[in-house]
């Protein structure tokens, strides 16, 4: 294994070899070209997106409004990949945890009702979900732990508690809302990072065990009725067809009558008919495949493991620990919530409230995925030293590393 | 850990290639599942998506209408809007009822009480939860339609029934029961009824059930989830459909103007009218009083309601044309006169001598003039009413003579006019009486016989065709109401010819023609009982009848008493006398207004002067067509 060399970090011209990801291969030094497949691959969708949602929600004016929420994407986008440096997060991990923590609150005491839950926070002309900011959140504050705490040996629970009693407190309040949905996402972001962490494994048994507790404890003491008939649907859909199992029977028949090459765009019965529960929101994705087909569906499939496989890319070749793991926690909110999405639309997962990353309308998930989005653009220009003019850390992270790998 | 050492970020390499390797797998799954979902069960879906946006609609069909013989609708239909329950489409029975009793201020276990009915049948079938909704209660239901799922608001039609028309002879509709439904779909394997469809109950409407019908029609919309009629991307296909099948027209015998007069002039008293054609059997016009508003049972009908007319003494829903039973009282005399002279008891020239009353053993039977009619011959006797007259001659006869002809004029027998249920009358036998009441006939029965008193009955109906039979000279036709019968488009089902049913020749013509005199007299005569019934210009003929329902002491006053104790009037005519083309039956129960001849004959006047007054004006619209000459209806040029 070769070692990175130290000039080669912080040059501009980088050799624009392809990485593959096998182990005992060579590093290669990160290149802009996965930001490059990254924005191309994100422009596609978003289009594929917003064409899809035009569809989904003809007859309201939902398109019109997503495409509002579109612009303030792009512009946290930009922000984000170009202006914001990773370093910036690490330093201001917790600050940003706490407010995040302080909005939750403000939800569950303030927030707006929406299908039974709390969600909303309004301030001003501004309407957002804090629980989708939390997903960033916790994300940075793994990574900054693991930054910041760094071991030899594998990780013992006892030393992931301070970790977990901190993450702890975000889901706490997620619950409450309660928003089974994204505290489940935020939980598997944060496995996602933690699956890069060496840990011990009496640990893993230990959270096993503990996991499966939890599980048990939260049917019996904390899901709600309606999140528990959610459960009980993926087991047989067509068990009730006019109330619990609604949702899910209309949308597989929605995907399947798509059959190979789908109805037609804007000419999905499903769809257009109003039959199809949350066609904008949740289950925008069997809009898709009623209407595009198992072809339509099968290119999808293809540009979101090419966008995740970006994210991994840009994740390896990360600066430091903080910077790959954000951009792994960063991949993970879009790998979690396509495959919890899609799974729940296929009837593999329970109906809960995942939105499909750039499909489902709404203006914070919007947001927070291409915020994610240049988060890892910008973690590939820190470790091309981009931000060298923009960010006062850089030149002293950088020295920092130099320091830490010569001893 | 050195591997760890050399890696920069503290992370796992390996993890990277699993990482790649997991998305894969993941990616893979939900492709599978994709491919299980689109491909390998693609058709059973589609399918499914088919049937989800497409809805089947039921057209219930209008009945057919009737007309009467000039073409005049007697019983059509008008539109209105009813609520019907679709179950299939219902998503919680429960909860939809709680919202439907709130918005129709209707006790909720109405509803609920109709949809467990329905249970037994499909669930595509729709019941019918309230008729004739008001425009108000369909903006209700239509505004509210989110929260209604299954519930529809269709236009349906319903009947409109022409003033006029007896509501006995047309019938009406009722909601067909489960258990009923089941013996109706029995017969009916291919055009099935469904649960709270109208059926008709009596009348015409029952007679006629399987003709007027019309048979249920589907079609299918487009729907969105909430059941909402949808239209887009409605080019893409043709839905199938089936309308709705019409029921058949049927044309009536009757006339519905004259009945209308009928209506009019026999209105406010209890009783029955029939009208008929003597040539053919063919009614012109039936009343039976008292009835119903034929509206009533659109309205729905209460409890209370309905058991205040079936305990009503006049019986409002008993249609006595035909299953009304009245003793004929002087009206058979006629019948007895014709037997007397055929059997030679009686000659035009024998005379009796009525001193008021007359004298059998000990008993005494008194005249209705108790000053007595001096020296009567038959067609005096037939002119005045005579009784002691008929007392002699009825001794004379004796009852099982007189019986025998009674017979022969259909009297004791159902005729077969098929519409509402049919008495035969009693036709009183010495054998008859052995075999009903154990005893011998005794001899002072029979004088009350002869005037039509004791123990005969005949129904409106029969004495129609008893002067039917006097006008003609012995020709007995069925009588019947329905002419024709004929699809919407036209084409004929079913027409009624004329049907003979015998030429009673046992009494010859000249006898007829002595009778027919005698009561022609009656009306024509100034001494006559029933020269109310005159009309200008035409020679009518008729025998007025009065009939004690309870032997009144004779000096009480026949004002002071109950209404059901009061005399029955009877008037029996036919016109004109040379030709005979109408009978006209009069019989008002516990007439207030007096006997045959006060009350009884005005009314027959009054109907015999409506129908030539049509005759003379239809005529009249001939002659001023004269190029084109309508032809006349067969009833009235079947005969001479």
């Amino acid at each position: 294994m070769i070692e990175p060399k130290d000039q080669m970090v912080g040059v501009g011209a980088m050799a624009h070899a392809p990485v593959l990801l096998v182990p005992g291969q060579a590093i290669r030094e990160p290149t802009l070209i996965w930001s490059k497949i990254l924005m191309a691959v994100l422009f596609i969708l978003i289009s594929i997106g917003m064409v899809n949602l035009y569809s989904a929600a003809s007859g309201t004016n939902l398109f019109w409004s997503q495409l509002k929420n579109l612009a303030l994407a792009c512009t946290a986008f930009y922000i984000c990949g170009w202006i914001i440096s990773p370093r910036f997060y690490n330093t201001y991990a917790y600050w940003i945890f706490g407010a995040v923590c302080v909005q939750l609150i403000l939800v569950d005491i303030i927030g707006g009702i929406s299908m039974g839950a709390q969600r909303w926070l309004k301030i001003g002309p501004i309407v957002f979900q804090p629980s989708e900011l939390a997903k960033i959140a916790v994300s940075i504050v793994v990574a900054k732990y693991f930054y910041t705490s760094r071991l030899a040996n594998p990780y013992t629970l006892r030393d992931l508690f301070p970790l977990a009693a901190v993450v702890g407190v975000a889901f706490v309040l997620i619950f409450a809302q309660p928003d089974l949905g994204t505290a489940g996402v935020c939980a598997m972001i944060m496995a996602c990072q933690l699956s890069f962490i060496r840990i011990n494994g009496k640990s893993l048994v230990l959270v096993a065990i503990g996991g499966f507790t939890v599980v048990l404890a939260a049917w019996f003491f904390i899901l709600r009725d309606y999140q528990k008939l959610r459960v009980l649907n993926l087991i047989n859909p067509d068990m009730d067809s006019s109330h619990t199992g609604y949702n899910a029977l209309q949308s597989f028949i929605a995907i399947g009558s798509g059959k190979f090459l789908g109805k037609g765009f804007m000419a999905g019965t499903q769809t257009q008919l109003q039959f199809l529960p949350a066609r904008h929101t949740d289950f925008i994705f069997a809009v898709f495949s009623e209407e595009h087909g198992f072809l339509g569906t099968t290119v999808l499939f293809v540009l979101f493991v090419t966008l995740i496989y970006m994210g991994i890319a840009i994740a390896k070749n990360g600066k430091d620990v903080f910077s790959s793991l954000l951009a792994v926690g960063m991949t993970g909110i879009i790998f979690v919530s396509f495959v919890i999405n899609t799974a729940m639309v296929l009837g593999l997962f329970p109906v809960v409230g995942v939105p499909l990353p750039f499909f489902s309308y709404g203006g914070t998930a919007m947001i927070v995925f291409c915020s994610a989005m240049g988060i890892l653009v910008s973690i590939e220009r820190e470790s091309l030293d981009l931000f060298r003019k923009a960010s006062p850390f850089q030149r002293k992270a950088a020295s920092g590393r130099q320091a830490r790998r010569k001893p | 850990m050195k591997k760890m050492s050399r890696s920069p970020h503290l992370l796992i390499e390996s993890r990277f290639f699993a990482a790649s390797i997991a998305i894969v797998i993941a990616a893979l799954v939900m492709w599978l599942r994709l491919w299980q979902l689109q491909i390998y069960r693609g058709d059973y879906y589609r399918r499914i998506s088919e049937n989800n946006r497409v809805r089947k609609i039921d057209v219930p069909a209008p009945r057919g209408m009737l007309y009467d013989a000039w073409g005049k609708i007697i019983l059509g239909n008008t539109a209105t809007s009813e609520l019907i329950v679709v179950p299939q489409y219902m998503k919680n029975p429960d909860k939809t009822f709680d919202v439907l009793a709130r918005l129709l201020h209707q006790p909720r276990e109405d509803f609920a009480k109709k949809f467990r009915r329905a249970k037994s049948q499909p669930k595509f079938m729709p019941i019918t939860m309230i008729r004739n909704l008001s425009l108000h209660e369909v903006s209700i239901i239509e505004s509210n339609r989110l929260f209604l799922p299954g519930i529809e608001v269709r236009t349906t039609a319903r009947r409109e029934y022409k003033t006029g028309a007896s509501p006995h002879t047309l019938g009406h509709l009722g909601e067909l029961s489960p258990t009923a439904m089941e013996e109706f779909n029995a017969k009916n394997k291919d055009n099935p009824y469904s649960i709270g469809d109208l059926v008709g109950r009596s009348g015409l409407e029952a007679r006629l059930e399987k003709y007027l019908r019309g048979q249920h029609g589907y079609k299918l919309i487009q729907v969105d989830a909430f059941g909402r009629a949808s239209n887009q991307n409605q080019q893409d296909w043709d839905l199938p459909m089936a309308p709705a099948k019409p029921g058949s027209n049927v044309q009536l015998t009757i006339d519905l103007e004259l009945q209308e007069t009928v209506s009019k002039a026999f209105s406010g008293k209890n009783g029955a009218v029939v009208v008929m054609n003597p040539n053919t059997g063919g009614i012109l016009a039936l009343t039976s009083l008292p009835s119903w508003d034929p509206y009533m049972y659109q309205r729905g009908l209460s409890q209370e309601e309905f058991r205040a007319m079936t305990l009503d003494p006049l019986h409002p829903f008993m249609d006595k044309t035909t299953a009304g039973e009245f003793a004929p009282g002087s009206t058979y005399k006629a019948l007895v006169a014709l037997a007397a002279l055929q059997e030679g008891v009686a000659t035009p020239n024998r005379t009796f001598v009525c001193n008021g009353s007359f004298s059998l053993g000990s008993q005494v039977y008194g005249c209705w003039k108790k000053t007595g009619h001096g020296v009567v011959n038959l067609q005096r006797a037939l002119m005045q009413s005579c009784d002691v007259f008929f007392y002699h001659i009825g001794i004379e006869l004796g009852v099982d003579r007189m019986a025998k002809y009674a017979r022969d004029f259909g009297l004791g027998t159902k005729l077969g006019l098929d519409i509402n249920p049919e008495r035969p009358g009693l036709v009183p036998t010495q054998e008859w009486k052995m075999a009903t009441h154990k005893e011998v006939w005794a001899a002072g029965e029979t004088p009350s016989i002869a005037i039509g008193q004791g123990y005969n009955l005949m129904t409106p109906l029969q004495l129609a065709g008893l002067y039917s039979a006097i006008a003609t000279g012995g020709k007995m036709w069925k009588p019947y109401i329905v002419k024709r019968i004929s699809t919407p488009e036209g084409v004929t089902l079913d027409e009624r010819v004329p049907i003979l049913v015998r030429t009673i020749d046992s009494i010859t013509l000249a006898n007829y023609e002595r009778v027919r005199e005698g009561l022609e007299a009656v009306v024509m005569n100034d001494e006559g009982t029933g020269k109310n019934a005159r009309v200008p210009g035409i020679r009518i003929a008729g025998k007025t009848g009065s009939v004690q329902v309870v032997n009144l002491k004779k000096n009480k006053n026949q004002t002071d008493v109950s209404i059901l104790w009061k005399e029955h009037a009877l008037f029996a005519s036919f016109a004109p006398v040379e030709s005979p083309e109408i009978v006209v039956v009069i019989i008002s129960e516990h007439d207030d207004k007096g006997g045959g001849g006060a009350s009884a004959a005005p009314v027959a006047g009054q109907i015999l002067n409506s129908y030539f007054e049509l005759k003379k004006r239809r005529a009249g619209l001939a002659i001023g067509a004269a190029e084109n000459p309508i032809t006349a209806p067969t009833e009235v040029t079947e005969h001479d």
